[in-house]
């Protein structure tokens, strides 16, 4: 469909307002597709920002660089705090 | 009240009592006895701890604190030079009741002895706990701890910012948490000192720097537990107000359940611990999670119900459609039986007339037929005469005359109805035209006037109009 997606808090509101206006209303059957339709493309939109984001473990230098910081899982248990 | 440490009072220059009275001494100059009485209140109070409320505190431009020291009876000015003045950890204000120590002094130039203060207690609280509670209560005075200005966390938190010690417990609680329950997570840590000289300082500048980085959403500042004075970093007012300017929220989860910080008050969520800060933020995903499914759910059913009551609707159309050729029967019968009335009617009024009929033959009947036929003949033969005398035209036009006469007569006869094929079927008793088949029963006779003649039949079957 044609309306663009802004982000995934506008795409989550927009499904919901979408599914209360298609469980009250009495819409024609067109406009009932019309509107599942959205709503399959912003479920699907949402579901794709939940896996989005990668795993990753970065470390913030002092200089402002990101380095990986996966090494910092690590079972080493020295506690300074 | 002054309690005297070091040597009580004591005038070592005093000479004995028995001794023979000195010669006269010339008049003391003035900076003579000010600096005998200097020598003597400084070495008398080199070292004090006097317990007082605090009054008429001014600070001076130089950083030394200029104040008074008083109970209810008496006062004592005092003054804390600013390297002292500099390591109290709270703010000195009127009205506090402290325990200064340090020694008494002569200020010459004035006259005045004074209590130089080396060290400032507040009484029966420790300075960590008065610092805390002025740093709090002006902050709050500041609105920075409203609840207005705390934000929501991300709906989906992307990229989360942590900053902890790097080898502290808290990180691995953190990090436990996040990976656990939100595998997609991005983590981004920012190493700082979480206690100690320069903590505080680390922190804020480790907070500045990681809400600098793009695409960070929330940031969870924290330590693990530890005494008042290990999670004091966490009460500076420099981090604080770095935590306060963030442009992302801030989840603050400093030591245990039970320690409050003031990070925590600005914070735009305290968390009781690292790990249940990670948890807050877990959760808003797993919200989001549910959110959709919850969405997606409620969609296709509600998409379904649209479809199922579409389908209902075409099933009873269809249903009514197939009805439809029954009721076209059924009006075919309705209209059948229209037209069985109407005959019905019909029979009855050819019966009426009919009946009417044989009424009048019976009346003409008891009527005297032989006078009548005598009027006939004599009116006959007259006619007869009269015929001659007309000629054979006017008989011949008579006669056409009589045809049509009798034929029309005819057409207004009931039995002429009769000569149409339809017959009057009455009781045996000849008393009523049967007009209802339920009106007689099987055996009975009946009586069926046809256009010629009439048929004495017998009842063997019978179908009951409904």
């Amino acid at each position: 469909m044609s309306t663009a997606i802004k982000d995934f808090e506008s795409a989550i509101a927009e499904l919901e307002q979408l599914v209360k206006q298609l469980e009250d209303g009495d819409l024609p059957l067109d406009k009932s597709l019309q509107l599942f339709e959205r709503g399959v493309e912003l479920s699907r939109y949402c579901h794709e920002q939940l896996g989005a984001a990668q795993k990753r473990i970065e470390v913030l230098t002092e200089r402002g660089e990101l380095k990986d910081g996966a090494a910092l899982l690590s079972t080493d248990d020295s506690t300074r705090s | 009240m002054a309690k005297l440490q070091g040597l009580p009072f004591g005038f070592d220059d005093d000479p004995p009592a028995d001794a023979p009275p000195p010669p006269p001494e010339p008049p003391l100059s003035v900076a003579a006895l000010t600096a005998r009485l200097k020598s003597l209140v400084e070495s008398g109070f080199s070292r004090v701890e006097v317990e007082g409320q605090v009054s008429g505190h001014r600070p001076h431009a130089s950083g030394h604190l200029y104040f008074s020291l008083k109970d209810d009876r008496s006062q004592i000015r005092a003054v804390m030079f600013r390297t002292d003045a500099r390591r109290l950890t709270f703010k000195l204000e009127d009205g506090q009741h402290v325990v200064a120590r340090g020694r008494v002094s002569v200020y010459e130039v004035r006259g005045e002895y004074q209590l130089i203060c080396d060290r400032l207690e507040p009484h029966g609280q420790g300075a960590l706990q008065l610092a805390f509670d002025q740093l709090k209560r002006r902050l709050a005075a500041e609105g920075l701890f409203e609840s207005v200005r705390k934000r929501p966390l991300p709906t989906l938190p992307r990229k989360i910012g942590v900053v902890t010690s790097q080898s502290g417990a808290a990180l691995q609680d953190i990090l436990r948490v996040l990976i656990a329950r939100h595998p997609s997570a991005h983590i981004v840590i920012r190493d700082a000192r979480v206690q100690g000289e320069g903590a505080a300082a680390d922190l804020t500048r480790a907070i500045r720097a990681i809400t600098d980085v793009a695409g960070v959403d929330v940031v969870i500042i924290g330590r693990g537990g530890g005494s008042a004075e290990d999670l004091w970093a966490f009460n500076d007012e420099g981090l604080a107000r770095a935590i306060a300017a963030s442009p992302v929220p801030v989840i603050s989860a400093v030591g245990h359940e039970v320690d409050f910080t003031i990070a925590d008050f600005v914070a735009d969520l305290r968390a009781a611990t690292p790990s249940n800060a990670a948890e807050l933020v877990v959760e808003r995903a797993d919200t989001f999670r549910h959110r959709i499914d919850r969405a997606v759910e409620r969609l296709t059913s509600a998409m379904r119900r649209v479809i199922d009551g579409r389908h209902q609707r075409v099933l009873r159309t269809m249903t009514r459609l197939r009805s439809y050729p029954t009721r076209v029967v059924l009006q075919q019968r309705d209209c059948q039986e229209f037209v069985l009335r109407m005959r019905h009617a019909q029979l009855d009024r050819v019966a009426r007339v009919g009946q009417r009929f044989a009424h009048l033959r019976r009346r003409l009947e008891a009527r005297d037929v032989r006078r009548v036929t005598a009027d006939w003949r004599l009116r006959l033969a007259r006619l007869d005469g009269r015929l001659r005398q007309t000629g054979q035209t006017r008989v011949q036009t008579a006669e056409a005359q009589s045809r049509e006469l009798a034929a029309r007569l005819h057409a207004l006869s009931p039995l002429a109805v009769l000569g149409r094929g339809y017959a009057v079927c009455w009781n045996d008793a000849r008393t009523g035209i049967i007009r209802s088949a339920s009106s007689v029963n099987l055996g009975d006779a009946v009586r069926v006037t046809v256009a010629r003649g009439e048929l004495r039949c017998q009842v063997t079957e019978r179908t009951d109009e409904r």
